[in-house]
């Protein structure tokens, strides 16, 4: 752990003795200075500083270690002497006034570095280095100068290839120019010099962090061995932490920052945030004080606690927040972009865009800004549908079909959720996107985002149902879960973690429709089973730090049963009540304690002794297969397994598979009727249902073939085969009506096929149902189908059977526009304009 | 590509039987030729595709059974086919056509199968010999001024528009290019606009070559979004004899304009209008000169003059209709 310490002291020794030798005293004092400073031995680094008359190097040090006073005394005096480093010392006296606030000053400091590098009088280097340092922090003025500053570093590195400060800045320019691949290639370029170098580890650890890549903490950890004084690794450490909610583990971090430098702008600015987000006023304004009284412009205490309450979804705090970081300093792109981006969360359009092209204009390397930019052109050509408690945001090519559906469902969860939790959410704009890269630059500026939907509050956006294969999802429960959310927010004032949110709004879609919802799966019983779930307590990691792939969706489904087990145990009521208490700054832990009177670890157990009775078949059932998939054995091994194992159930389930396969029908259903009676949740398409039903319809069984299939949809939300099979055998046994809500609730996996409104119509129309007949012609109509001829003529039908005889002569019209000699439509029109036809009594067809 | 039956599942949206076959249409000659499946999947599936075409032809377009000749690599497969479906029947069969065909028919041909590319150039996969594109028009020579409609269904079927255009002939192919390779829809789609009233998009009981290849393209890109697919197939339509494709035709101009005039299954006949069916053309033609106009218009005005047009027509063709009754 502390071999860098040991080294740092050897070479520290070593470079004294060849100092001596050598009579080089600056040269093996820096080597000596920078093997301390490494360390985080930064008193051993001063000292050795003073020792050598480093000036710059000293002010660097004391800087870093918040003796601001000293520091300024050192570099103005060494200024003065004019000694054979003036340009390293000009750079620390600028980065000094910087962070005082004095950045008119700097920035003739940074000038005087040009001019000197432009002068071209053999620079060092160091000094290289350092002109490249001065032009990268004048390049928030004028970005294009980020291109110089690189240039600058590069000839740093050319003149001394051990100049590892220059290449540690190049990494760091490149990750704050959005580029993980050049400054991940960087700092490994670093570490192969120096394997210990701890700057190193935690740019890598910022640019997995960038990329999304995982390893996060494990290089943070690694960094921090190495030199755990080091305060940029700390604060980011803090960061990481309160990101999960473990806000005394960032305390913890920022102590520890605090400790090496008390005014350390960052550390004070996280130790604000953090306590803002607790809800320590006290604490919070002490600590941003700190931050503005050394420099009233800084922007950074703003810019801390906007990036945190964003991460918290706190969007309209993040939003304030951002706005105070942008008068503080008008140049902080960051806070611009910050500003524009939860303000578009907020549904804050037209301010959203102005403020993220101001970001854009000073920050043009900022991708998510480029990307929301670019989506922005994308959602102001989409029409919008409003309606009283919503607006419907969707593509040209399908608003107008998606509406219809989206709109009733919306106001059904807002009027259902509205009552149950007490509150009222604001006006809700449902965004739907046809590309999923849209929906996930809207959701993260970046596209690779694995989710269906997120919820802002005021803005739910979405994948439309055309963003993924069919049968990848159900767009209306993806749709009620994100209502939720929103309502989940309103009732906690935002405050409400990510794991009760998740796990409320999954319970909520099951309550809202059969099928709806995750439901308990063999991955998941099996997880349990190992211990891999995690406990209530820790299930935020399991959102936020997964420790391995499948652990986010059995965390929602885990979560949700928490929420079920509780809505059993204490009422509905009692979830609401868990949400205003969070909205009031209890934690989870207090949360528990308050509202359900149980100790958080005394739940846990309770938990689980309720989830083994209520899964006690099927976790026995489990076997020694693990989760009834993978590569099955020989057929006859299968069977023999499944004989000797009729409490198996993935033994069941395979031997009825393979014999289905193998054309044994009838010897198959026993196997599945034990696999489904061990594992009744498992409805998918290689299920029992599916396959009994297949069996049931080979033979003529219709009426079996329903029941499999009804109770196949009851659990499988996501199935268009099915639903549209259940529609078929319903109609072959006459029940119309029951074919009738199959292929409605088959919508909401895709409503984009133009088949299924035709029949839908019609059956409809046979029922006299003249209201849905008419919005299935619509929606039709609105599909851009093969032969919109006739689904208009059919529309002005249906829209004159529902009593809408304005909207059937728009659509006769429209049908007449295409074929003007089309003879039934030119008699609908003249029937029209006689004013008979009219009524809802089927007699217009 | 699905089976036969599958396209034919389909839903339809039906309003009445509107293609009514006409005594004109007896002088439409129909070869439809499926090639080499390779696999007996897609030999299934070209024999199916092949097999609605020809029953679509007859059964729906009225085009008589002995004009039809069916060509398929297993003629054991279907009562249907008439013979294996190699160049030299190809050949033979084009030459039959030709001696019984009148000088006013309309000869169309389909060719279903894989495509490629070989030294002599876009060729379609046979039994036996394929055909290139070249020997294909060459072939074609023989019929003369005749109207010939050329349906390459095939993969790698776009450079056959260059080959075999020329003024007289119409050629729609699946693909834009030899380079699209893949497995085509377009075959499934274009029998399917022959065999349902959803492809006559104006509704005057007759199916245009135009109105068919736009079915057949608008389903082939419905096909592909609804799978989330890139597209490997993008459709051509050549009426002018020019050589070049267009991908989205439309019936006001270029090869869209020809292709609306020309009608599957026979055109209409020669007599002239008069009287009430005069005036029910005429007013046909202002509601498409309106329309035409329609983006300039302001949304009432054109709303109102529509209707005001389209409610004269209506009455004059319940006059026409009544008319027709009392002989």
């Amino acid at each position: 752990v502390r071999r860098r310490r040991v080294i740092g002291a050897a070479v520290a020794a070593v470079a004294a003795v060849t100092a001596g030798a050598q009579a080089q005293p600056s040269g093996a004092a820096r080597v000596a200075l920078r093997a301390h400073r490494e360390a985080g031995e930064y008193e051993e680094a001063i000292a050795a500083a003073r020792r050598a008359d480093l000036a710059a190097e000293l002010g660097e040090l004391l800087r870093m270690t918040g003796r601001y006073p000293e520091a300024q005394r050192v570099l103005t005096a060494a200024r003065a002497a004019g000694g054979a480093d003036s340009l390293l010392v000009i750079l620390q006296l600028g980065l000094l006034r910087e962070e005082l606030g004095a950045r008119h000053e700097a920035f003739r400091d940074y000038d005087r570095l040009i001019a000197a590098y432009n002068r071209r009088r053999g620079l060092t280097s160091a000094e290289l280095a350092a002109v490249g340092t001065a032009v990268e922090r004048l390049s928030m003025t004028d970005p294009q100068l980020a291109r110089d500053a690189l240039r600058a570093f590069d000839e740093a590195i050319a003149a001394d290839r051990d100049n590892l400060d220059a290449q540690l800045a190049v990494g760091a320019l490149f990750l704050a120019r959005y580029n993980g691949a050049e400054a991940q290639a960087t700092f490994e370029r670093v570490l192969a010099r120096d394997s210990l170098q701890p700057r190193a580890l935690l740019g890598l650890a910022r640019v997995a962090r960038f990329s999304g890549t995982g390893g996060v903490s494990a290089l943070l950890e690694r960094s921090l061995e190495i030199n755990p004084r080091l305060v940029d690794a700390r604060v980011f450490r803090a960061e990481l932490l309160s990101e999960v909610d473990d806000h005394a583990g960032a305390r913890r971090e920022i102590a520890a920052a605090l400790e090496v430098n008390p005014r350390s702008p960052a550390a004070l600015s996280t130790r604000a945030a953090v306590a803002w987000l607790t809800g320590d006023s006290a604490e919070f304004e002490a600590a941003r004080r700190s931050v503005l009284d050394a420099n009233p412009r800084s922007a950074i205490p703003d810019l801390t606690a906007a990036d945190l309450a964003a991460r918290h979804r706190l969007y309209a705090d993040a939003a304030r927040f951002a706005r105070q970081a942008v008068a503080r300093d008008s140049l902080s792109w960051r806070g611009w972009a910050l500003l524009g981006v939860n303000e578009l969360r907020l549904g804050r359009m037209d301010s959203g865009r102005v403020h993220l092209e101001r970001a854009f204009a000073g920050d043009p390397y900022d991708v998510w800004t480029k990307n929301t930019l670019d989506l922005l052109d994308t959602l102001e050509v989409f029409p919008a549908r409003r309606f009283e408690r919503f607006q419907v945001v969707a593509d040209a090519a399908e608003v107008d079909a998606l509406t219809p559906y989206v709109a009733p469902l919306a106001e059904e969860a807002y009027a259902s959720m509205a009552r149950r939790y007490g509150v009222t959410a604001p006006p809700i704009r449902i965004e739907l996107f046809r590309r999923h890269a849209d929906f996930s630059v809207r959701t993260m500026g970046l596209v690779g985002l694995g989710a269906l939907g997120v919820s802002f509050g005021p803005v739910v956006a979405m994948d439309s149902p055309t963003a993924r294969p069919r049968g990848e999802f159900n767009w209306g429960s993806t749709l009620w879960h994100e209502i939720a959310h929103s309502f989940h927010m309103a009732a906690s004032r935002h405050r409400v973690p990510r794991w009760f949110t998740e796990g409320l709004a999954v319970y909520e879609e099951r309550m809202a429709r059969p099928g709806w919802g995750d439901d308990a799966s063999p991955g998941f019983l099996t997880a349990y089973k190992a211990g891999r779930l995690l406990p209530v307590s820790r299930l935020n990691d399991g959102f936020v730090r997964p420790a391995y792939p499948e652990q986010v969706g059995f965390s929602y489904y885990q979560a949700s049963l928490v929420c079920e087990r509780i809505a059993e145990g204490h009422g509905f009521d009692a979830l609401v009540r868990m949400l205003r208490a969070y909205g009031n700054g209890r934690d989870t832990r207090h949360v528990f304690r308050e509202v359900l009177g149980v100790e958080l670890d005394s739940f846990d157990g309770a938990f689980a002794d309720w989830l083994e009775h209520r899964f006690a078949t099927q976790l026995a059932a489990l076997g020694s297969h693990g989760d009834g998939r993978g590569a099955p054995p020989s057929p006859s091994t299968v069977l023999a397994l499944a004989r000797s194992r009729p409490d198996d159930f993935r033994a069941q389930l395979l031997a009825g598979q393979g014999l289905v396969r193998d054309g044994r029908l009838t010897e198959a259903v026993p196997f599945l009727e034990r696999a489904k009676s061990l594992f009744p949740e498992y409805a998918e398409e290689d299920g029992p249902y599916r396959l009994l039903a297949d069996v049931a319809r080979a033979r003529g069984d219709l009426g079996r073939a329903e029941a499999e299939l009804a109770a196949m949809t009851a659990r499988n939300e996501r199935s268009y085969d099915a639903h549209l099979a259940l529609a078929d055998v319903r109609l072959a046994v006459g029940d119309s009506a029951g074919a009738l809500r199959a292929l409605d609730a088959l919508l909401y996996v895709d409503p984009t096929e133009p088949d299924v409104h035709v029949r839908l119509a019609e059956l409809a129309e046979a029922q006299g149902k003249t209201a849905l007949a008419a919005r299935e012609w619509r929606v039709l109509v609105a599909l851009d189908p093969a032969d919109p001829v006739t689904a208009y003529y059919r529309l002005a039908r249906a829209e004159l059977a529902a009593g809408n005889r304005e909207a059937a002569r728009r659509a006769v019209l429209r049908a007449l526009e295409q074929a003007p000699g089309f003879e039934p439509a030119l008699e609908l029109l003249l029937e029209l304009r006689s004013g008979g036809g009219d009524g809802s009594d089927g007699s217009v067809r | 590509m699905g089976t036969a039956e599958a396209a034919g599942a389909r839903v339809r949206l039906v309003v009445g039987a509107l293609l009514i076959a006409s005594p004109a249409v007896a002088q439409t000659h129909v070869l439809v030729a499926c090639g080499l499946g390779g696999e007996p999947r897609y030999q299934e599936t070209f024999l199916a595709t092949g097999l609605a075409v020809a029953r679509a032809l007859e059964e729906r377009m009225g085009v008589p059974r002995p004009n039809i000749r069916l060509l398929a690599e297993d003629p054991a497969r279907d009562t249907m086919v008439a013979a294996r479906s190699t160049k030299e029947e190809i050949d033979r069969s084009l030459a039959a056509m030709a001696d019984r065909a009148a000088p006013g028919a309309t000869i169309l041909i389909v060719l279903i199968g894989h495509g490629s590319e070989g030294p002599a150039g876009p060729r379609v996969n046979l039994p036996g010999p394929d055909l290139t594109a070249v020997e294909f028009a060459a072939l074609l020579e023989r019929f003369g001024t005749r109207q010939v409609v050329v349906v390459n269904a095939a993969s790698a079927s776009g450079d056959w528009v260059r080959e075999v255009a020329r003024p007289g002939r119409v050629v729609l192919t699946a693909t834009r290019s030899t380079r699209e390779r893949e497995e085509t829809q377009f075959g499934r789609h274009f029998a399917e606009a022959l065999a349902s009233d959803e492809a006559d998009r104006d509704k005057d009981g007759r199916l245009s070559v135009l109105e068919a290849f736009e079915y057949a393209r608008r389903e082939v890109v419905r096909a592909y979004e609804r799978d989330q697919r890139l597209r490997t197939e993008h459709p051509l339509l050549d009426a002018d004899g020019d050589g070049v494709g267009t991908m989205e035709p439309v019936a006001t101009e270029g090869d869209g304009a020809i292709a609306a005039t020309l009608y599957l299954g026979g055109q209409r006949g020669g007599t002239p209008l008069a009287g009430l069916a005069a005036v029910k053309d005429s007013l046909e033609r202002e509601v498409a000169r309106l329309r035409g106009r329609k983006p300039a218009m302001d949304a009432g005005e054109y709303e109102r003059r529509l209707e005001g047009l389209l409610l004269e027509l209506a009455r004059v063709n319940r006059e026409l209709r009544a008319e027709e009754g009392r002989r």
